[in-house]
């Protein structure tokens, strides 16, 4: 859908302004009244155009919600505050459509809603020994990307980080790092550098092993 | 009551609302299509938007990333340059060949690593027989005398200096360069990627 709009938009808006032009050629041609199609539109399209432009990064991150959340990424849907490592580099076999699907081939992509509304979560990602790898954390409403964890931010050693909501009173346990998270949710999209075919599945395991769970009191 | 319903019917306000909101949506593509180009920065025909993914962009800035690079890693993570044409301005095919090079000592400087990565013009990678996607810092490029490297691009094996070919697809094309955890000389802006060349 998204490669069909991308490629034929073009002409895709040449269609749908030819059918307006059409129906008001109509209208006019049969004396209907105008002026309220025309006061209508008018006020829509002034309120609307700085709408959907305030809307859009919301709109694309919970396009990404909907898919991690309803598909997942190619294994069934991935439940909230579960990260899923998908278990391939990307190719053009690599399901077309799928997130991943213009990805770099030297990486592996882990993937998860974050939902914080019932308590913290803690990230743990394991010694990475040097390999680089990130876990970008993407607030929803305005597609800022927050903080990270990886090999630029934290180092490539294993670690424990505790996400919070706003508001939230709690103490984090020792040799814990708190990440404070701007919103209830975030998109969360790690990345683990693969060296070579071989080193797939090594990287993989280690993929694997990032994953969220709630805090324990 | 039925007056009203029938004035509102007749009146073509629902044809407005839909014609309002049909023409709100692509204003709004416009507008943001011409926010990514603004803050897109070119050189030697490789492109890249240096501000998305910040906490602090303005809602312009956010909706005109969110749309040219949905959930992009922030710079200093991830630089990203594509370009659909070569360093005279032609359109990338494959039915010609091009030539990337790189000076000695001129591979971009990272703390992770880089890759090139041809793709179609709307950025999926397309099967070739070769089965490599990419080529990058990992990959066993051949140096020439002088410590410079050479990428050939083109969809047929070119004869020779095929450790450092990498097909291209058969029409239109896009490259994707990608260097993870760049480094100084690119975040300040001082190293630049080099031209890609229309060898024949």
């Amino acid at each position: 859908m998204n490669r069909l709009v991308l490629k034929y938009g073009r002409p895709l808006t040449a269609v749908i302004l030819a059918v307006f032009a059409w129906v008001i050629y109509r209208r006019i041609a049969g004396g209907d009244e105008i002026i309220p199609v025309a006061i209508a539109a008018a006020i829509v399209w002034g309120l609307g155009a700085p709408a959907f432009i305030y809307l859009w990064p919301r709109l694309t991150v919970s396009g990404y919600k909907r898919a991690i959340l309803k598909h997942g990424f190619g294994d069934g849907p991935v439940p909230v505050n579960t990260l899923h490592a998908v278990p391939n580099t990307s190719s053009p076999s690599a399901s077309r459509g799928s997130l991943m699907a213009t990805g770099a081939d030297d990486l592996l992509y882990v993937g998860g809603w974050l939902d914080l509304r019932k308590g913290p979560q803690v990230l743990h990602v394991p010694n990475m020994a040097g390999r680089y790898f990130s876990v970008q954390f993407t607030d929803p409403s305005k597609g800022a990307n927050f903080a990270y964890v990886g090999k630029r931010t934290t180092g490539t050693g294993a670690g424990d980080y505790v996400l919070s909501a706003p508001g939230w009173k709690g103490t984090v346990p020792n040799g814990m790092t708190q990440i404070f998270s701007p919103t209830d949710s975030a998109l969360v999209i790690g990345r683990v550098l693969v060296e070579s075919d071989g080193d797939l599945p090594i990287a993989y395991a280690l993929a694997k092993q990032i994953q969220l769970a709630p805090l324990k009191h | 009551m039925v007056n009203a319903f029938a004035w509102f019917s007749q009146s073509g306000i629902v044809q407005g609302l839909i014609l309002g909101a049909v023409l709100a949506f692509l204003t709004a593509i416009l507008i943001m299509n011409a926010v990514g180009r603004a803050i897109t920065t070119t050189a030697s025909g490789w492109s890249a938007i240096r501000r998305c993914g910040q906490p602090g962009n303005g809602v312009l800035v956010r909706a005109a990333c969110a749309k040219a690079l949905p959930v992009v890693n922030v710079f200093e993570e991830a630089a990203y340059w594509t370009t659909t044409v070569d360093g005279s301005g032609q359109t990338l095919s494959g039915g010609h060949g091009y030539v990337l090079h790189f000076p000695a000592g001129k591979l971009p400087p990272n703390d992770a690593f880089w890759s090139l990565t041809p793709t179609d013009v709307v950025g999926y990678m397309v099967t070739n027989p070769t089965n490599r996607y990419s080529v990058g810092d990992r990959s066993p490029l051949a140096r020439n005398a002088d410590g410079s490297v050479d990428i050939y691009l083109q969809h047929q094996a070119p004869g020779t200096h095929e450790q450092n070919w990498l097909s291209t697809p058969s029409g239109k094309f896009k490259l994707m360069f990608r260097v993870y955890l760049p480094g100084a000389a690119i975040l300040d802006g001082t190293y630049q990627l080099p031209r890609v060349v229309r060898a024949w």
